[in-house]
């Protein structure tokens, strides 16, 4: 190549570079989005304060009443599953904890992340963050410890994934999203508004643990507790309305009601 | 020849596992350099974000759950210093959702208000890149 094309050959590939780049199309076709657009498998979970950070919005509730103060005192009893299901429930009743500005139970929950992570292998992974979490509850940097206890839940999944348990990593954000859905329900039907209900529609998360727990081997889905769970989202899923549909009052009790007794069920000794 | 064969193994291993780790996180940095105006307007970052290699003009999209309340914004970025990458948000009637985005080089963001709680679609590109694969991740913040 002489220095001319080579000069040209530059010049091309920089003004591709430099083009302006095209306006997003207004509209999307979605039923054709895997043509379009290839769709990414991996669904992150929404963590329960996101919801929480809305209803505080929508007024402020008595988040102190809503902390079950058993939970940060749970020791791991049954099978994987429960366990990694239970730390699910224990992370996100850290939040609600962080909600109610509750030092105490936020460090005690820090203490129980250890001893539910050490249960299912991943306590190394997870070491930083619940020593952050009580760290930083000590300090009341509330935002520090939403943070922290996203971030733990995020490194349980990690080292779960990589031990080839992405199984069990489901589990742990099932646990959590199960709590975060028992206390919003909770505080709905407190105080019933159309735009606190709304918040528990949520179908696509719903439809992507019920493939989870599908897609799963059978020696985690056999399990008695897994079978309990599935079931109960069964349930949930017609009452979280499709999309731009209202939810009831009665709907908001009963989501209320199925995902307090699945809670109970995980936090259970006898299953 | 077994043990030389499990060396070689455990070699490869070293070397690719924190070399797979390192784009992730290059990736990741650059999505995190776009966060910081809205993390100093109080924005709180996901730990957990997506991640993974795409060519050149192939869309991507998420589906992800949005609460009506809330304003989001989600941050893409490639490991890639020649790549331009763009990122939208529609709703789940496939219209664009967006408040506010920006674009500059291998990073991109777009601001989100939720009109109603439900699934959404996050579309994202890399529009043009000196590179056949690009390494992106794409996290988000919610107030």
């Amino acid at each position: 190549m002489n220095v001319s094309a080579l000069f040209l050959a530059l010049m091309l590939g920089v003004s591709a570079i430099a083009a302006p780049l095209p306006p997003p199309p207004v509209q999307i076709d979605v039923n054709k989005l895997p043509a379009q657009a290839k769709v990414i498998d991996r669904v992150v979970v929404p963590v329960p304060n996101e919801i929480f950070a809305v209803l505080d919005k929508l007024g402020k509730p008595r988040w102190a009443g809503l902390v079950h103060r058993d939970v940060s005192k749970a020791k791991p009893t049954g099978d994987t599953p429960q366990i990694a299901m239970m730390l699910g429930v224990i992370i996100a009743e850290g939040l609600i904890a962080v909600e109610a500005e509750d030092a105490e139970e936020v460090k005690e929950i820090g203490r129980a992340i250890l001893t539910f992570a050490n249960a299912i292998g991943v306590r190394k992974a997870v070491v930083r963050r619940a020593n952050s979490v009580i760290e930083f509850a000590d300090k009341r940097n509330w935002n520090r410890v939403r943070t922290e206890l996203d971030g733990a839940l995020a490194d349980v999944r990690e080292a779960m994934i990589e031990l080839n348990s992405e199984s069990l990593a489901q589990l742990v954000s099932l646990g959590g999203w199960l709590r975060g859905t028992e206390v919003v329900a909770q505080v709905v039907t407190m105080d019933f508004s159309r735009s606190g209900a709304e918040l528990l529609h949520q179908p696509g998360l719903i439809d992507h643990f019920q493939r989870h727990i599908a897609g799963m081997k059978s020696r985690f889905r056999d399990s008695r507790l897994v079978g309990k769970v599935s079931k109960g989202l069964t349930d949930i899923r017609p009452l979280v309305g499709e999309d731009g549909s209202r939810i009831p009052e009665k709907n908001v009790r009963e989501i209320a009601s199925i995902s307090g007794s699945l809670v109970k069920s995980i936090s259970s000794k006898s299953n | 020849m077994k043990t030389l064969t499990r060396l070689f193994l455990t070699l490869l291993t070293a070397i690719a596992v924190p070399l797979a780790f390192a784009y992730v996180d290059d990736a990741h940095s650059r999505a995190m350099e776009a966060a910081t105006p809205a993390v100093k307007e109080g924005y709180l970052v996901r730990q957990e974000y997506w991640a993974g290699s795409v060519t050149v003009r192939q869309p991507s999209a998420v589906k992800h759950q949005l609460f009506k309340g809330n304003s989001y914004w989600f941050w893409l970025g490639s490991d890639e210093d020649s790549a331009q990458v763009t990122v939208h948000v529609y709703d789940a009637d496939g219209k664009i959702a967006e408040a506010e985005s920006w674009q500059r080089g291998n990073m991109a963001a777009v601001k989100v208000v939720p009109k109603k709680t439900g699934t959404y679609i996050i579309v994202f590109s890399i529009e043009q890149s000196r590179a056949k694969k690009n390494r992106w991740a794409l996290a988000y913040g919610y107030k």
